[in-house]
């Protein structure tokens, strides 16, 4: 991989605003650029696009984060950086050849006098205006304009050219015969170009790549688009490449869901105001289970009421009775599986949609599958001597999970599949309470189950069980349990359930500190919590290097370190993936509609800051689960195509319910 | 209440010698109303000029350095709703002379209405052109040539605009207070002498005033239409 000529890192630009408060223009932003290749920044208006461009250029400076070009960083405006502004700032008081000829003489100094000229009379000649050279912008046309600002732009040879909405203003012919001559100077001159723009069909024609903006304030890079379109291009043959209405319907259906999100934003308002400054009840339902640490430890440390929030924890023992007393409102929130957010909003199973939404993951990892003793007696310790034992057998494995279609059972089935077995043929996935599995394997009615580790290591104690796989030989540091509500109770009790993840972050953080993990131990096995039989298994698994079996030794939950408390959309795209892979919903062309409906990040930072953490940001880097196939959430279509027995991937736009959904929301 | 005459009666009791001989000279203050507009205009130009070289100094320095604008700016906002012939008697106890004092009402007239235009237009050089010249690090003298000049001419001539109407209004007022000779001395004198033609050399002179007020205003516009050349 090349070094990036022009590298945009972790942007973040605030306006003050008059009434003293900040405008976040840009979050986060990362981008990088190669030398010579063309970027557009596509999206709505207001999202920051020409804010971004005028960082790049160096008129403006970031709050926070900074540009390099050539590993030097970007401080003020400069001739090397040149702009094509958007109403093309000629100078009405200068000809055109005055115009240009104050870019050149300043810019080129040193040259003699004829250079300068020759330089000037070039620049003229390549944009075509030799016979206007001496009229004044005034009596020039908006297309020639233009074309005078990119003469003026390109005559002192930039090395990165940044374009304004360059065609804006211009009629349809003007605009297609200027693109085509934009693209052939750019081409030549080998110029790398960055271009704001709204305008899908330009973005397209003249780009390598496209970057998405999502919509201000806050706006950060929704997607990015390569056009892998040869070149040199002409606008017919682009328009009649195979290639084209794909991406031309990702543009726009890019566009159209960030246009979706924005109404909706507008639409929802809070109907009570934020930040009541009593004692909040909130219920939140819960299945007993080592994920639980981080909600346990903020009770029993009271960082609860520290937040001005009084929980009610309810438990369940099934993870359907949990999920039926919240969509009736019975529960305020509850601490799910990291697919339920997903799964509820989209209805799977042919229930009602109903909008999820999740500010943070409470845990990740921590999954492990074990077998009946008798396989390993076998001689099955992996998966391929699994795959080799399930082809002869005639009846399916019987596996239990916990939930149907939770993220054990996507993780499950995904690493089943890598191994070439079949998880709908080949092995029979039953859903149980997870407490009676170990009884249900007792009683030879299943063959193994996926389950947190510490059931797991339990079992093995026990001597029923041997572990097959953790999550370390699915994926390690996978969202595991995240905290999940109606968005209608997220927006009415913000200040709430921003206290209550702050509380749960922090809870979460002492979960992970070795220092702690004997009172954590002894927390945990209280009765309210995992009762006193769990004591062994838990300090195994907060015993890091002792002296278990192998197969048993099992790394840490992770609570906290490495960005545990993202609420990643990314990650809820891979989820979206596995749904259609399985067959389970088809894959959603809204997807970051939906994700960014779900997946609440804005909170996530919000809490992080009351919990007095710094703010975390996902990679937009393709990551990779343990079978080494890359996932990059702009292109989860092509994921899925690598992926072995992939059930549908037709693409669907998918209704999203909304707040205002017939489903009553109990009030307290 | 007495009769003001007729037109045909103004251009009758004045065509001799006020109209027919606009440059006649007896002497002393008995001038054609020629000699007596060239006198007020005079004054005029030499108040209106310089009002006009400090007032763009004054003005570009307010408009450049926005700390020092704002300071001054009460000042000027208090000053400039001043009536020129309140200055007049103050202008007399320092300068001791008539035409000095007329010279100062008229600059401290016209300087205004400069001032202020001045440093809007340079306040107001659109972003556009501040952003061409920081991208092409424009050197100062370059920008101010370039950019700062131009981009402010316009506003400029409309202050000046403004000041010359203010400037011809104030120095007919001033002469007709205290002054030896000038077209406002004129009428103050006509009246005074209390002659049957009086009211038609009074009527006369007013129509000059206007006429060449007129002039006045056009002619700065030609200039600020030839000076900003090519401008928007």
């Amino acid at each position: 991989m090349t070094v990036a000529f022009l590298t945009v890192d972790d942007v973040t630009q605030v306006f003050p605003l008059d009434d003293g408060g900040r405008y976040v223009a840009l979050k986060d932003i990362d981008l990088s650029i190669s030398e010579g290749e063309f970027v557009s920044l596509i999206g709505h208006s207001g999202c920051g696009k020409s804010t971004l461009l005028n960082l790049m250029a160096g008129l403006t400076q970031a709050s926070s984060g900074g540009i390099l070009m050539d590993g030097r960083q970007v401080t003020d405006p400069g001739p090397e950086r040149m702009v094509v502004f958007q109403n093309y700032s000629l100078l009405p008081w200068q000809t055109v050849r005055q115009n240009i000829a104050l870019a050149v003489n300043n810019v080129m100094r040193s040259s003699t006098a004829a250079e300068q000229s020759e330089r000037i009379e070039q620049s003229i000649q390549l944009v075509g205006l030799g016979h206007a050279a001496d009229k004044y912008p005034g009596e020039l046309s908006g297309g020639m304009k233009q074309r005078v600002a990119i003469a003026r732009a390109l005559a002192i040879r930039p090395r990165l050219l940044l374009l304004d909405e360059p065609f804006g203003a211009l009629d349809a012919l003007t605009r297609g015969n200027l693109q085509q001559q934009l693209m052939q100077i750019c081409q030549q001159a080998g110029v790398t170009t960055v271009m704001v723009t709204h305008d899908v069909d330009e973005a397209l024609l003249l780009s390598d790549r496209v970057v998405c903006l999502t919509n201000g304030p806050e706006a950060g890079i929704g997607q990015i688009l390569q056009v892998p379109l040869p070149r040199p291009r002409q606008r017919l043959e682009v328009m009649n490449h195979p290639d084209y209405y794909h991406l031309r319907s990702e543009l726009i259906g890019f566009l159209q869901q960030q246009r979706r999100l924005k109404q909706r934003k507008q639409r929802v308002t809070p109907l009570v105001p934020a930040g009541k400054p009593d004692l909040e009840t909130v219920r939140l339902g819960y299945l007993p289970g080592l994920d639980i640490a981080p909600l346990a430890v903020a009770m029993e440390r009271g960082f609860l009421s520290e937040h001005g929030i009084e929980l009610r924890p309810v438990a369940f023992d099934r993870w359907q009775s949990l999920e039926d007393e919240l969509l009736k409102g019975e529960l305020d929130v509850a601490i799910t599986s990291a697919t339920t957010p997903l799964a509820l909003t989209l209805g799977l199973d042919g229930q009602p949609a109903w909008p999820a939404i999740t500010p943070m993951t409470v845990t990740r990892s921590g999954n492990a599958l074990c077998l009946a003793r008798r396989f390993s007696d076998l001689g099955i310790h992996n998966l391929s001597s699994l795959a080799e034992r399930l082809k002869g057998r005639e009846w399916p494995l019987r596996l239990a999970v916990a939930q149907k279609g939770n993220m054990q059972e996507l993780l499950l089935r995904h690493w089943l599949a890598s191994g070439g077995i079949d998880p709908d043929r080949e092995v029979e996935l039953l859903a149980l309470s997870p407490m009676a599995m170990e009884a249900t394997l007792r009683a030879g009615e299943i063959d193994g189950f996926i389950a947190g580790r510490y059931r797991v290591a339990k079992a093995v104690d026990a001597g029923l069980t041997t572990v097959l796989a953790t999550d370390l030989d699915m994926w390690g540091g996978h969202p595991e349990k995240v905290l999940t509500c109606h968005e209608d109770w997220a927006l009415n009790h913000q200040e709430a359930l921003l206290n209550l993840c702050a509380a749960l972050m922090r809870g979460g953080q002492i979960c992970e500190d070795p220092a702690e993990h004997d009172q954590l131990v002894a927390l945990l096995g209280a009765a309210q919590w995992l009762g006193s039989g769990s004591a062994l298994a838990l300090q195994r698994q907060f015993d890091l290097g002792g002296d278990e079996p192998s197969g048993v030794r099992l790394p840490l939950n992770r609570f906290h370190s490495d960005r545990a408390h993202l609420a990643n959309a990314a990650e809820g795209s891979w989820i979206l993936s596995q749904f259609s892979r399985w067959g389970w919903s088809a894959f959603p062309s809204n997807r970051l509609e939906l994700l960014s409906q779900v997946y609440r990040s804005d909170l996530c930072s919000r809490a992080l800051e009351r919990a007095g953490f710094a703010d975390l940001r996902p990679e937009r880097a393709p990551f990779a689960l343990a079978d080494g196939v890359a996932f990059d959430q702009d292109n989860p279509l092509e994921y899925l195509n690598q992926l072995p027995y992939c059930r549908a991937t037709a693409l669907e736009s998918i209704p999203l319910p909304t707040g205002s959904s017939p489903r009553p929301i109990a009030a307290h | 209440m007495a009769r003001l005459p007729g037109p045909i009666n103004v251009i009758v009791e004045t065509w001799d010698p006020y109209i027919s001989q606009p440059f006649f000279d007896d002497g002393g203050t008995s001038k054609g109303l020629g000699w007596q507009i060239l006198i007020s205009l005079q004054r005029v130009a030499m108040g209106y000029g310089l009002a006009a070289v400090v007032g763009i100094a004054i003005g570009g320095v307010l408009g450049l350095n926005r700390f020092i604008g704002k300071g001054l700016d009460p000042v000027i906002q208090v000053l400039r709703t001043v009536p020129p012939l309140a200055w007049f008697p103050i202008s007399l106890m320092v300068f001791q002379d008539a035409n000095t004092s007329a010279i100062f009402v008229i600059f401290i007239t016209a300087i205004w209405p400069i001032i202020i235009n001045t440093a809007v237009g340079i306040r107001e050089i659109p972003q556009d052109y501040t952003n061409v010249a920081r991208v092409l690090r424009l050197r100062k003298g370059a920008y101010i040539r370039n950019i700062v000049i131009p981009a402010t001419v316009p506003y400029v001539f409309t202050g000046l605009r403004i000041s010359v109407g203010l400037a011809w209004l104030a120095i007919v007022a001033a002469e007709m207070l205290k002054a030896d000779g000038g077209i406002g001395y004129f009428i103050w004198d006509a009246y005074n002498a209390g002659g049957d033609s009086s009211s038609s050399q009074i009527i006369l002179a007013i129509i000059y005033v206007g006429v060449v007020g007129l002039a006045l205003d056009r002619l700065v516009a030609y200039v600020g239409s030839r000076v900003a050349k090519g401008g928007n």
